[in-house]
């Protein structure tokens, strides 16, 4: 079937198609070629996913200088009459140097300054950092639920300043309104600004607070790797944007194998911009791409990179979650104290 | 007469009390006087449960060959296991190929022992596993003992392993390169 071209179009088509015959290069050199995030290719990348990691995958396990902190989920609580001093006392004996605390527990109860005060006398006595509120919500979630949770986001920011705390930790979330549900939008464009947009209006709301507002990447949601955490912040524009690395959050077949390069590539890629870690292993251990939790350090995690990684940081802190029994907590924190003392890296306190 | 071999009993007595424990055959294991065999591929937790690793109770059969220098193991559930009964460490790659693991077979009087060690999981930076395995006959021979002890920085485990013998050795030499025994 003929198609009528209107003269406008069809000398602007041979315009442009001139130019290109006439400097395909320069165009080229203008455009920044398309790059995909990812690991690098291994072999036989035209008919195999790359998911067997290279030979010779580069392991710096030299020791930085820091001293790693382990807290753990049994998270600090504020209720009417708890005793402080037996709460730090406690934590501290089991090897435990820093906690967090949960958003909407602690949040649900104003707490009078002279128990203000009292907390923090009760940490400086027993050596335990309070540096976190881990957030509930879903900031993306349809609205108004989603403006709700940023308000309650918001309202960790000031808690955590009434605590002396070094941050807030929360989720860019789900379209769907439970952020822990994989929604298909996630990943598109609308989802991204969405993102973007929920992390200005906190930030721009708590203008001029210290606290950093950390970001848990996770595969469920609009950042599920490092480049989109990186990316995050340049868009939101605020340095205070950093990251919650939970580095298994990220892990899917693609990396299930590959973990000492994801470990390398995340922390570069993130490098100053990771306000804290948390602890957890896992393996593939079924024909569908499912991944379970395992045991720190017995699964597909390279312990030993991870936490020469970690040494690298200032001021250091790994949360231990996602067990199940205060001995899982017990066996996780000896394995983790093992490799790190088999590589020389330091954890503060002792485990008895 | 009496005294030339009564020495002559002295001489041999200490050969024949020496003797190694030969295991070679085949061998049942008796899950009825066995401990439930751990996962030994992963760890779970949060009360997850797995394909992988453990055997219940399924039927497990050993296929040993053995000879004064080695002993090759055999069953369905695994890679054939090799191991030179000198008493020195020898490495080997673990089973995911891609870490070693060190393993040291001193073949005694009355026992085999066999320890490893090696990443736990077989994947770079895993904590590091030592299993010691004690094999044993009993004096008829027809009864195969396997103690395993399982040492991470975490936990110990021990758990043992019955095994009847239902058939008798391979006249093959295992140390001149094994063959599986028929099944």
């Amino acid at each position: 079937m003929a198609k009528n071209i209107s003269r406008r179009k069809f000398f602007g088509g041979a315009v442009a198609g001139g130019l290109a015959a006439a400097t395909p290069s320069t165009i080229v050199a203008q455009t920044p070629a398309p790059r995909r995030v990812g690991l690098p290719d291994v072999w036989g990348q035209d008919f195999l996913y790359q998911w067997t990691p290279p030979e010779n995958v580069k392991r710096d396990l030299t020791p930085g200088p820091g001293v790693i902190r382990l807290s753990n989920s049994q998270d600090i609580t504020n209720k009417e009459g708890t005793d402080y001093d037996a709460m730090f006392k406690g934590m501290r004996a089991a090897g435990w140097t820093a906690c967090e605390a949960a958003s909407a527990a602690w949040l649900s109860r104003k707490l009078p300054d002279s128990e203000v005060s009292e907390i923090k006398a009760q940490l400086k006595a027993h050596d335990v950092v309070f540096y976190n509120i881990h957030c509930a919500g879903n900031i993306i979630a349809p609205d108004p639920q989603g403006q709700q949770w940023q308000r309650h986001i918001i309202d960790a920011v000031h808690a955590a300043e009434q605590m002396d705390l070094r941050m807030i930790l929360t989720h860019t979330g789900s379209m769907y309104p439970n952020r822990n549900t994989a929604h298909p939008l996630n990943w598109s464009r609308q989802a991204w600004e969405r993102s973007v947009n929920a992390l200005k209006n906190i930030c721009k709301s708590t203008a001029g607070s210290k606290i950093k507002v950390a970001i848990e990447p996770v595969n469920t949601e609009a950042i599920n790797n490092p480049w989109a955490m990186k990316r995050l912040r340049e868009d939101v524009g605020d340095e205070r944007i950093m990251c919650g690395l939970d580095i298994t959050n990220m892990v899917y077949a693609g990396t299930a194998f590959r973990m000492s390069e994801l470990l390398n590539t995340t922390f570069e890629l993130l490098e100053g911009m990771i306000a804290y870690i948390h602890a957890k292993d896992y393996v593939w251990d079924g024909m569908l791409p499912g991944l379970d939790w395992a045991m720190n350090g017995t699964g597909n995690m390279d312990y030993e990179l991870f936490l020469a990684h970690i040494s690298r940081i200032k001021d250091p802190i790994m949360y231990v979650e996602f067990l199940s029994t205060p001995e899982e907590y017990q066996q996780a924190q000896r394995n983790i104290r093992a490799i790190a003392s088999k590589i020389g890296v330091k954890i503060h306190g002792t485990q008895a | 007469m009496k005294m030339q071999l009564a020495i002559l009993g002295m001489m041999l007595l200490p050969t024949v009390a020496l003797a190694a424990p030969d295991f070679a055959g085949s061998w049942l294991r008796d899950n009825a006087k066995s401990d439930p065999a751990p996962n030994t591929m992963y760890w779970m937790t949060r009360g997850a449960t797995t394909m992988g690793g453990g055997r219940g109770n399924a039927q497990v059969i050993l296929n040993i060959q053995q000879d004064a220098k080695a002993l090759q193991v055999d069953d369905a559930q695994s890679a054939p296991r090799n191991y030179i009964l000198d008493g020195k460490p020898h490495s080997r790659p673990t089973d995911t190929g891609i870490q070693k693991a060190e393993v040291t077979a001193n073949l005694q009087t009355d026992a085999l022992i066999i320890e490893t060690t090696q990443p736990f999981g077989g994947m770079p930076g895993n904590a590091t596993l030592t299993v010691k395995e004690v094999w044993s006959l009993s004096p008829d021979g027809k009864t195969l003992t396997v103690t395993a002890t399982r040492d991470l920085p975490a936990r110990q485990q021990t758990y043992k392993q019955v095994y009847i013998r239902t058939q008798p050795a391979s006249a093959v030499l295992c140390s001149a390169g094994c063959v599986p025994a028929p099944k």
